[in-house]
């Protein structure tokens, strides 16, 4: 892990890189987030937030936590003293006393320079915090006018991009640890990012992001979307660093697929049109893509499609980066909650290959995706909606079933071939899904030559077309299922409901039973009574009458 | 007291730090001869240890009984005064008070500013010198115990006009003449000063040029600048 020979010109900011605009935080202190105060530093350093002082409120905190973090981020491989930060923060010096050692302790200061100043002792182990220092740095350390303050801005973008996988955090400041956790998880467990398998006896790694290939993914060339085949480089135990490639974003991945449609195979203008990138380039980037050769033949039949294909292949790589995302927050807070160190890392790589395991994982490319999505239904359902994607697609371009019709035959011939590899499918298929299957099963050669006959605009037309059925009625298998399930627990629920009411009914039941015989009871008391009373003047009438006559208000 | 501070309790007398240790400077002329230490003593210790620790002093630097009697006498009446004040109400909310440090310890001349909140009872003046020799890289063990010793002396002086200034409030309550309040209403607004001294925009970062103020400046003198200072403190004593 020690410097690489940076080529100035491609600012590639691997993350496992010690560039000087990144911040290393251990992996103890993985909660710290540059823009909130976490719930350690609030029982840590009470004082601040009991609110009993207006010196002392949790923004005051956290000027004085981001200035000393920032004071030794101007030169993390000096130990930063605590007689150094005082002098520039107004307070009481035993409370700053006390926020400084929290920070040292927790290795939020001087963590570098605890390690002998070299990042190269780091081990895998520790999590490791990227920042660009420009963004979050408050005024202060700006005047302080350090010249690792003012490194690159221009990559920014990429570091959030490529290295969290993040899109919506690119405005939040940095020091954001847990896309770094999480990068770090991934290269803990060494899981191929393409095929989910672990890669233990070694490992190509993506220079531009978190991304590994196991030797097998490699040498099949499924580098995953957007990425170069140069831009991997084999990993066996040495990390080595050092890449020719050029970068390409997202963005400028869309871009260029747009005006290769637009413009076909005039390269200047496509050039022209990225802008960011030389003609070459673009030209090697299309080429690298697993469909770039599909796009550019309909960008020369017909424009539209190949639009189609680029815009869908753009809003798949953002959905599929936004489910990252989801991943990477759950696993986050699955950080938060364990313990801080080991434990977290133990956890967290399940959970992020479950999730590659059962979403189709951005890595792929699009077509391989569409192209998996009927092997997740049955056969029957499949070849159904190959059927009705055919059919809606002759009615749409007018043009002769019988194309399709003609293919079956070869189709099925090259279904022979053993690179096909579920079985159900193997006797259902159709072309569609063989056509699929195409730009990733390179032994199929033969059958796609046979199968020239048809436009590969309408193939991949069928093929999405089928795809999106077949997951469409895979959803629907799904929601019938779910819908079955919600009515079965709502039977339950009525169920125990009125139960719960008979059960009070017969309580209410038992209840004026009670009282019924309490009534009956009380009124015989009052009988009884009476008829005592009735008694008792009777015999008062028999002993002496005249007495109750003189005194007519002594007795009521 | 009451009134003047809405959100700080009310705290019986003592050292404003995490150890109530009261610093102790003995300093007396015995048969021509000067005597001067300085230490921190525990108030709650019993008696008798000040005139086991005399008797130990006087061995150990070989002085006659005379300086034993001057030392215990001259520590008892230290603690003596201080424990006048236990049991005495104190007020307990915060208040920064600069501190400022010009000391020469043997060699080395240490000129230092910061702000101590007078009344945070967790505090530890020995702790803070140690940094601060620590990060300075100050080696001479005599320093740290010096600056911690300065501290608290001056916190404790605080503290005693802070108990005076609030008896002195209590016993003229009727008339209010304003010279007599200045410190008093000083100690409370302090608080309100630490805001005050956030400075533009309210930020707790200094302003830049005030940075050399509250930054240590440590000397080290050679052999014929002590000579010349000591000459010099010699003179001014007498």
């Amino acid at each position: 892990m020690e410097l690489a020979p940076h080529d100035p010109g491609s600012k590639q900011l691997r993350p496992d890189e010690p560039e000087l605009d990144l911040y290393t935080i251990p992996s103890h202190s993985s909660w710290f987030l540059w823009d909130e105060i976490h719930e350690t530093e609030r029982i840590a350093l009470k004082e601040f937030f009991d609110g009993r002082s207006i010196s002392r409120t949790p923004k005051v905190y956290k000027e004085y936590r981001d200035f000393i973090i920032n004071k030794y981020r101007e030169d993390p491989a000096r130990k930063l003293t605590f007689t150094e930060v005082r002098k520039s923060l107004v307070g009481d010096v035993t409370l700053l006393h006390k926020v400084f050692n929290f920070l040292e302790k927790w290795g939020l200061i001087n963590f570098g320079a605890n390690l002998g100043g070299n990042d190269g002792f780091v081990t895998w182990g520790e999590a490791r915090c990227k920042v660009k220092v420009e963004e979050g740095v408050p005024n202060a350390v700006r005047v302080g006018a350090n010249p690792s303050d003012s490194k690159p801005l221009s990559a920014t973008p990429m570091v959030v991009d490529r290295g969290g996988g993040s899109v919506s955090r690119i405005n939040l400041p940095p020091l954001a640890s847990y896309s770094n956790v999480f990068g770090d998880l991934k290269k803990e467990g060494l899981v191929c990012s393409n095929c989910s398998g672990h890669c233990d006896s070694g490992h190509y790694e993506y220079d531009k992001g978190d991304f590994l290939l196991c030797i097998k993914c490699f040498e099949n060339g499924n580098y995953g979307e957007n990425k170069l085949k140069d831009d991997f480089k084999y990993n066996e135990a040495v990390e080595k660093s050092g890449s020719n490639g050029v970068e390409w974003t997202e963005s400028e991945t869309l871009l260029l697929l747009e005006s290769v449609v637009k413009h076909g195979d005039d390269w200047d203008r496509v050039a022209q049109n990225v802008q960011t990138k030389t003609k070459v380039d673009c030209i090697a980037k299309l080429i690298d893509l697993p469909f770039g050769e599909d796009v550019l033949g309909s960008g020369h039949r017909k424009g539209k499609h190949g639009g189609f294909s680029g815009n869908l292949s753009g809003s798949k790589q953002l959905s599929s980066s936004e489910c990252q995302e989801t991943t990477k927050s759950q696993c986050h807070k699955q950080t938060n909650d364990s313990e801080q160190n080991g434990d977290a890392v133990n956890q967290g790589p399940p959970l992020k290959r479950q999730r590659i395991a059962s979403l189709s994982d951005a890595s792929s490319s699009l077509i391989t995706q569409v192209s998996a999505l009927p092997t997740m239904v049955g056969p029957h359902i499949t070849a159904a909606a190959a059927e009705a994607a055919v059919n809606a697609l002759c009615e749409e371009t007018a043009c002769p079933r019988e194309i399709f019709n003609a293919e079956d035959d070869c189709v099925t011939n090259g279904l022979q071939s053993p690179t096909i590899n579920c079985e159900t499918e193997r006797v259902l298929q159709l072309e569609d899904s063989e056509m699929k299957e195409r730009p990733t099963e390179s032994a199929n050669q033969d059958a796609l030559i046979k199968k020239d006959g048809i436009p590969p605009t309408l193939q991949i037309r069928a093929a999405i077309a089928t795809g999106l059925g077949a997951a469409a009625a895979h959803a629907k298998l799904l929601a019938d299922q779910e819908d079955r399930e919600i009515e079965h627990l709502l039977a339950t629920i009525i169920g125990t409901q009125m139960k719960k009411l008979h059960h009070k009914i017969k309580n209410v039941e038992e209840l004026e039973l009670n009282m019924k015989k309490e009534y009956a009871e009380i009124e015989e008391e009052e009988d009884f009574l009476l008829g005592e009373r009735i008694g008792v003047i009777q015999k008062t009438f028999d002993a002496g009458v005249p007495r109750w006559r003189d005194h007519p208000c002594v007795k009521s | 007291m009451k009134g003047q501070a809405p959100k700080g309790s009310v705290k019986k007398f003592r050292m404003p730090t995490s150890q109530n240790l009261v610093p102790i400077r003995v300093d007396f002329e015995v048969e021509g001869q000067r005597f001067k230490d300085s230490f921190t003593w525990n108030p709650s210790d019993n008696d008798s240890e000040i005139v086991k620790f005399a008797k130990v002093t006087a061995r150990d630097l070989k002085l006659s009984s005379a300086y034993e009697k001057a030392i215990t006498s001259s520590i008892q009446s230290q603690v003596d005064y201080f424990r006048s004040f236990q049991g005495q109400d104190m007020y307990t909310g915060e208040r920064i008070v600069p501190i400022k440090l010009d000391l020469r310890i043997n060699h080395t001349l240490i000129r230092d500013q910061f702000l101590w909140d007078l009344n945070n009872f967790e505090s530890d003046p020995e702790e803070f010198a140690k940094t601060l020799c620590a990060d300075l890289g100050v080696h001479d063990p005599e320093v740290g115990p010096a600056i911690a010793f300065a501290i608290r002396e001056q916190l404790y002086e605080i503290a005693v006009q802070n108990v005076a200034s609030a008896r002195e409030s209590r016993l003229s309550k009727k008339g209010r003449r304003g010279g007599e309040h200045t410190p008093l209403s000083k100690a409370s607004s302090t608080g309100l000063d630490l805001v005050k001294s956030f400075g533009h925009r309210s930020s707790v970062i200094r302003k830049r040029k005030e940075w050399d103020v509250y930054e240590p400046i440590v000397d080290l003198l050679s052999s014929e600048e002590v000579d010349a200072l000591e000459a010099k403190e010699e003179r001014n004593a007498r």
